[in-house]
């Protein structure tokens, strides 16, 4: 049903040749951004000469909230007046951004973020830039690592917030407008074209493949992790996990839906100006959970893996509304120990043994 | 819509009394915002920065225009790091930066006819002194006050001149000290603080009981208050965080989910007790 009821929607060819005419219509407002190749990897980075819009990427280490709140951003600037007073200055507002080719994760990732910020306190600075920005959506065809499972989560068939959604079939792509803003500039670099019978049923054909090639991870919908994790509060799971945590905190720094920042200042030695900034930070950082005397609330590693994990997959959907875990795989990919979210979802859901769930 | 700001207003330094060897007493001048925007309740904080130095979360220890001069306020500070090494040498008439305040406000209304257990450990004075201000401002209010305050020694006592002041109100306020240990001189108790609820002779129906000091004193004062048969709802506990922005955004204050910097750091036991690592 779902599949027909996208065809249903104003679903445009687009001819790959028209990319580079895209990313130039989009330069006139945006900064454009999208997968670019570095090295082995890609990266979220400017596309343009020299710097090719890979549309095929696997995925990226970083994800695209890195545009939204940046790992490190200055709140503003002090600058000492004739009477020694300090005032403040916050920065102007920078170009908004038009981020190419987003997975339905990272599209689940930022709908996540938005919720978050639109939650008890509205920071205007990271919803504006959310607001302001452009998104070109992009369909998987297949798992981008072993460890994705998008599907699990249910964010593999997202497309908001995207103003276009895009289905690749090779020489040609086919194009969901989902926002006016989206068919204002899809219309100025191509002539709105309905896809034909042909392509369409190329794209029903590959959507029933693709249903194949993502396999179920967990036995259970997102929205019973919860009751799953409540229950799991006293599991040695916890700590059985955590003896091989390093507190490295990487698993934050690639999560599309962590936002916990730090604050700090810097000074010119003279004292004239400083800046006070913030920068990423999270809980599996060493220190986080500190107060003062040295004493920390959560400081066991089963403590703090245990709060990530509970606030993804509990404390988010209750407060935010969402589930803060996108299934991108990443925090699972670029753990030095190999310790898998998923694994633990699947152990607090009783999704049964790698035997059960084959 | 609210928007979000962390940027400071520039705030005079009207005195700096030190306390102890480590403890200055601040009277400020409250930011020069728009006159209703400042009006701190007892439990909140503001953040304090000085620029190029960085930025930390302190509790208002006494409120504007309560035993204040209007358009003051007063904080508590400890020398514990660079930037408390530096605020604490700030003199009358230089500048710390302030915004705020942050935090739950608790409707008083509802410790209005009741008796009132103050129970403060070392720093957890700070805090607490405004709720006292604010019970002794509105003394009619309230039924029987007790306030039970602990420090290590005697030259750790912090605000001695206002405790003495309060001591000598008599039965207005029931104000009992006691110390880790002192050296010969010291006429009062030695021990720890729960101790001063052995043979408890105040009010237990229907009472409130504040608590703040080191967090090894939550556990031992719950129980004791607990076995008293306070209720559960009417413990007050201030939590002490390290917030980074105040306004329920930077996570670092997170307990359960909950973002302690709004919706706390004043809570009830009965709120706490179903947040994991709260205590």
């Amino acid at each position: 049903m779902r599949r027909q009821k996208a065809m249903d929607q104003e679903v445009y060819r687009f001819p790959r040749s028209r990319l580079g005419a895209l990313i130039e219509r989009l330069a006139r407002d945006y900064r454009v951004v999208g997968p670019v190749r570095r090295g082995a990897e890609h990266a979220w980075a400017d596309v343009g000469p020299g710097a090719e819009l890979a549309l095929d990427y696997p995925t990226t280490m970083l994800p695209p909230r890195q545009f939204f709140a940046p790992p490190r951003e200055l709140l503003f600037r002090f600058r000492r007046g004739a009477d020694g007073r300090y005032t403040c200055h916050e920065p102007e507002a920078e170009r908004p951004v038009a981020l190419l080719g987003v997975h339905g994760c990272d599209l689940t990732g930022l709908r996540v973020l938005r919720s978050f910020h639109e939650s008890s306190c509205r920071d205007r600075v990271v919803t504006g830039r959310l607001d302001r920005a452009f998104i070109l959506g992009l369909a998987c065809w297949a798992p981008c690592t072993a460890e994705a499972f998008c599907r699990d989560m249910a964010s593999l068939e997202s497309e908001a917030p995207a103003a276009l959604y895009a289905w690749d079939l090779g020489d040609v792509l086919l194009v969901k407008v989902l926002t006016a803003r989206g068919r204002e500039v899809l219309q100025d670099v191509t002539a709105l074209e309905a896809a034909t019978s042909d392509e369409q049923v190329a794209l029903r054909h590959r959507l029933r493949v693709r249903h194949e090639a993502f396999p179920s991870h967990l036995r259970f919908p997102p929205d019973r992790l919860a009751v799953a994790l409540e229950a799991a509060a006293d599991d040695l799971l916890w700590e059985a996990t955590a003896d091989r945590c390093l507190s490295c905190g990487r698993c934050n720094l690639v999560c599309p839906t962590c936002t916990c920042f730090d604050v700090g200042d810097e000074g010119t030695l003279d004292g004239a100006a400083a800046v006070r900034f913030r920068r990423w930070t999270g809980c599996q950082v060493p220190g986080f959970s500190k107060v003062a005397g040295g004493r920390d609330f959560r400081p066991t590693r089963a403590q703090q893996l245990r709060y990530r994990v509970v606030r993804k997959g509990k404390y988010m959907p209750e407060r935010y509304g969402m589930v803060g875990c996108t299934g991108c795989g990443r925090c699972i990919a670029h753990c030095p120990t190999h310790i898998s979210i998923r694994e633990i979802f699947r152990q607090v859901g009783g999704g049964g043994g790698a035997g059960a769930a084959a | 819509m609210p928007q979000v700001s962390m940027i400071p207003a520039p705030c005079r330094v009207l005195e700096a009394l030190p306390q102890n060897a480590h403890d200055v007493r601040f009277v400020v001048e409250a930011p020069p915002l728009p006159a209703a925007a400042f009006a701190p309740e007892p439990g909140q904080f503001v953040m304090a920065s000085l620029p190029g130095i960085g930025e930390a979360p302190f509790c208002v220890s006494a409120l504007p225009g309560e035993g204040t001069a209007p358009g003051t306020f007063e904080l508590l500070i400890r020398r514990t790091g660079r930037l408390t090494n530096l605020l604490t040498r700030l003199r009358p008439g230089e500048t710390m930066y302030v915004r705020g305040p942050y935090g739950r406000r608790v409707d008083w209304e509802r410790f209005e006819g009741a008796s009132l257990i103050v129970m403060a450990g070392g720093l957890g004075l700070a805090p607490l002194r405004a709720f006292v201000r604010r019970a002794l401002l509105r003394r009619d209010a309230f039924r029987r006050i007790d306030v039970m305050v602990g420090a290590r020694s005697p030259d750790e006592l912090l605000f001695k001149d206002e405790l003495a002041a309060w001591k000598a109100r008599r039965d207005d306020v029931h104000v009992r000290l006691i110390v880790d240990a002192a050296r010969e001189g010291w006429g009062g108790r030695i021990g720890v603080i729960t101790t001063l609820l052995d043979n408890f002779e105040g009010e237990v129906d229907g009472s409130h009981a504040f608590l703040c000091g080191p967090p090894v004193m939550y556990r031992h004062c719950l129980k004791r208050l607990l076995a008293l048969g306070l209720y559960e709802g009417h413990l007050w506990l201030t939590l002490e965080r390290r917030m980074r922005c105040g306004i329920g955004l930077c996570g670092n204050c997170q307990v359960s989910g909950h973002y302690l910097c709004q919706e706390g750091p004043l809570f009830s036991y009965r709120e706490l007790r179903q947040l994991r690592e709260a205590v």
